[in-house]
């Protein structure tokens, strides 16, 4: 086996906390260095000007360069490959949470010197131990979306740094979620379907929240007798509880405009309002679906329960951008998609008129739906009448669209994406939402 | 390529805390200061070539034309090592005015070789004065040390390291400078210029006896 394979063989340096992505046997382009090229430069000048000047001390300013370039011939050989390793702490995170990147190199006897090019949408941080076989770089995703981490170039040097070999590769991806708001109640509907779940319903049944006294009749269990109460009336009295039942919510994001800054913009707070929605009623153990709404077409993904169900619906929300998308028609969403007596949240600038007309059709077809305008952005003032006047029509327009849509009985609550969305619905959350037809 | 499949943690992200075991964890402040300091040590090295080769100052044409160029090309070659660390944009569509001058004159400073052009100058500037042999020498150590300072300042190694594994080397280059100039002060044989080539050409076996003979 040849000296230039060892290094490709040996294990690279132990990697830190995190996993290993990516393992691979790079090819290295070795080139003479600058400082090489350098050296030659004096070395010829040197030579060049002795000769025409024929002068000897020029001779000799020639001969410390041309030692060293001369020593580097009888170094040892170079690798051809070099085996690379990459891993990351996570190939999944939230907006802005940090994220460490180590690479190594399975070549300990050169000196080595590693670059991080972060990719599009990718924010560098620190960068730890960059002269050595092994190196740690931290980076943040500061929006949401599947994301190019970059490249990583590795510069190895030979003993006398004259010539360099380069190796360069690319990173994986990563998935960025939205950063899920704050919510810690939930809506809850009037009338709940027959399914267990952790929900007060207006029907008795076996939970534990205590609603009553009705007169014992055969078949009922002898613990729930109220004692007391038989008591003083003289026959015997059982308690009644509540039923306790769960919901099937479906949260419904506009996909098909996206407007105001980068980051703050009517998408950014859609989803992160839905992530946030998401994991607060599937923490209540509510069944919950998701439908994006695009130009052409929806994704949708049914209803469900647990925690798996949470990252099924962030990975479709990742797909939600604006522009054409070819999926189901939302007319057509099939029963699985939108369950009758589901609660449908919906995320909205409310900017498109397809849009608003399918939230009117549901209406009309007796789902209870509230809207969360996350339109936080306007118009800008300008002084010529025309802009003005139109800035105003515009304005009207929007306000009429939300009347519209509250005298259907659908609640419009306006979201900044900076308080809790617990505040806005906070009118809704009090009470069970009353489903009228 | 395997993909882990862990699940992202809770949105308040932690900064992670644990690092690669092999990972030297160097002060940055230390980083700092001796990238600064060898960037520094760099454009004095280069001024003093300057000064060392232009004193005392000549007037004619050829002189003043690589003085000039030789200041040129150190303070472009110090204000490259300076403007090293700032990233080069992806992107250069639809850039205001200021900010693609900005980005044409970090890629001239980046793209074109300033410290060969200082170094031929400088050889140049030297020869225009009369033959001076140990000040010839003198030149070559610190042409010399300009390169090593300027590699090392643009390469972030270990100054200690590399000049360890060159202390051989350089001493044995140093003998040979004073050789060259040894050779220099010797009185010709003979009068003219093939007396002058030939102790020239004796320098050069000198350096080539001892580049063969020196091991590895």
């Amino acid at each position: 086996m040849s000296p230039q394979n060892d290094s490709v063989l040996r294990p690279a340096a132990t990697l830190g906390a995190s996993s290993q992505v990516q393992a691979e046997e790079a090819l290295i382009n070795w080139r003479p260095s600058r400082h090489a090229r350098r050296l030659v430069t004096l070395v010829a000048a040197a030579l060049l000007m002795a000769l025409l000047t024929r002068n000897p001390a020029l001779a000799g300013v020639a001969a410390p360069p041309l030692l060293i370039l001369g020593m580097a011939r009888l170094g040892k050989g170079r690798p051809d490959r070099l085996g690379v390793r990459v891993g990351l702490t996570s190939t999944r995170m939230y907006e802005g949470e940090p994220v460490a990147l180590d690479v190594s190199a399975a070549d300990d006897s050169r000196d080595l010197r590693w670059v991080f090019h972060p990719g599009r949408g990718i924010e560098p941080g620190s960068a730890v131990a960059v002269n050595g076989p092994a190196a740690r770089f931290t980076f943040e995703v500061p929006r949401w979306g599947k994301r190019g981490v970059g490249r990583v170039t590795l510069t190895l040097h030979d003993q006398w740094h004259l010539t360099e070999g380069r190796v360069s590769f690319t990173l994986p991806a990563v998935d960025c979620y939205p950063s899920p708001a704050v919510q810690r109640t939930e809506v809850v509907l009037s009338k709940l379907p027959n399914r267990l779940g952790e929900h007060r319903a207006r029907v008795p049944g076996d939970g534990t929240e205590f609603t009553g006294i009705r007169e014992f009749v055969p078949g009922d269990r002898q613990r729930a007798i109220n004692w007391p109460a038989s008591t003083r009336r003289g026959r015997l009295q059982v308690n009644t509880f509540a039923a306790e039942r769960s919901q099937d919510v479906v949260l419904l994001v506009d996909a098909t405009t996206d407007v105001g800054k980068p980051g703050e913009s009517a998408l950014d707070l859609g989803l992160r309002g839905t992530a946030g929605a998401a994991r607060a009623y599937l923490n209540a153990r509510d069944r919950v679906g998701v439908i994006t709404y695009q130009w052409g077409g929806a994704h949708w993904l049914a209803p469900s329960l647990g925690r798996r169900q949470l990252y099924k619906i962030i990975d479709v929300l990742l797909n939600a951008d604006t522009g054409y998308a070819r999926g189901a028609v939302f007319s057509r969403l099939p029963r699985a998609a939108l369950p009758p007596g589901a609660l449908v949240v919906a995320f909205s600038p409310l900017l498109d008129g397809r849009f608003v007309e399918a939230l009117r059709d549901m209406r009309e077809r007796g789902f209870a739906l509230i809207v969360v305008d996350v339109l936080n952005t306007e118009p800008p003032v300008r002084r010529r009448f025309a802009d003005t006047a139109a800035r105003r029509i515009w304005l009207m327009e929007q306000q009429a669209i939300r009347f519209s849509l509250r005298e259907l009985g659908v609640p419009v609550v306006p979201w900044d994406g900076v308080i809790p969305l617990d505040l806005p619905l906070a009118p809704y959350t009090r009470r069970p939402l009353v489903t009228r037809r | 390529m395997t993909a882990n499949l862990e699940q992202p943690s809770e949105p308040v992200g932690t900064a992670p805390t644990a690092t690669a075991p092999t990972a030297r964890v160097l002060p940055p402040r230390a980083g700092v200061m001796s990238a600064a300091g060898s960037r520094l040590a760099a454009m004095l090295l280069g001024a003093a070539c300057i000064a060392w080769t232009a004193t005392p100052l000549l007037h004619t044409g050829l002189a003043q034309t690589a003085l000039t160029v030789a200041i040129i090309a150190v303070v472009a070659g110090a204000l490259r090592l300076a403007l090293i660390d700032i990233p080069q944009p992806e992107d250069h569509f639809f850039l205001p005015g200021y900010l693609a001058a900005w980005l044409t004159f970090l890629a001239i400073l980046r793209v074109l070789a300033w410290e060969e052009t200082a170094v031929v100058a400088i050889l140049w500037l030297e020869i225009q004065h009369p033959a001076r042999p140990w000040h010839t020498a003198a030149l070559g150590a610190a042409l010399l040390a300009y390169l090593l300072t300027t590699h090392i300042a643009e390469s972030g190694t270990r100054a200690s390291t590399l000049l360890r594994r060159h202390a051989k080397l350089l001493i044995v280059g140093a003998c040979l400078l004073a050789l060259g100039a040894g050779f220099a002060m010797i009185p010709a044989a003979s009068a003219g210029a093939g007396s002058a080539v030939l102790r020239v050409l004796a320098a050069l076996a000198v350096i080539a006896a001892t580049a063969l003979v020196l091991p590895a």
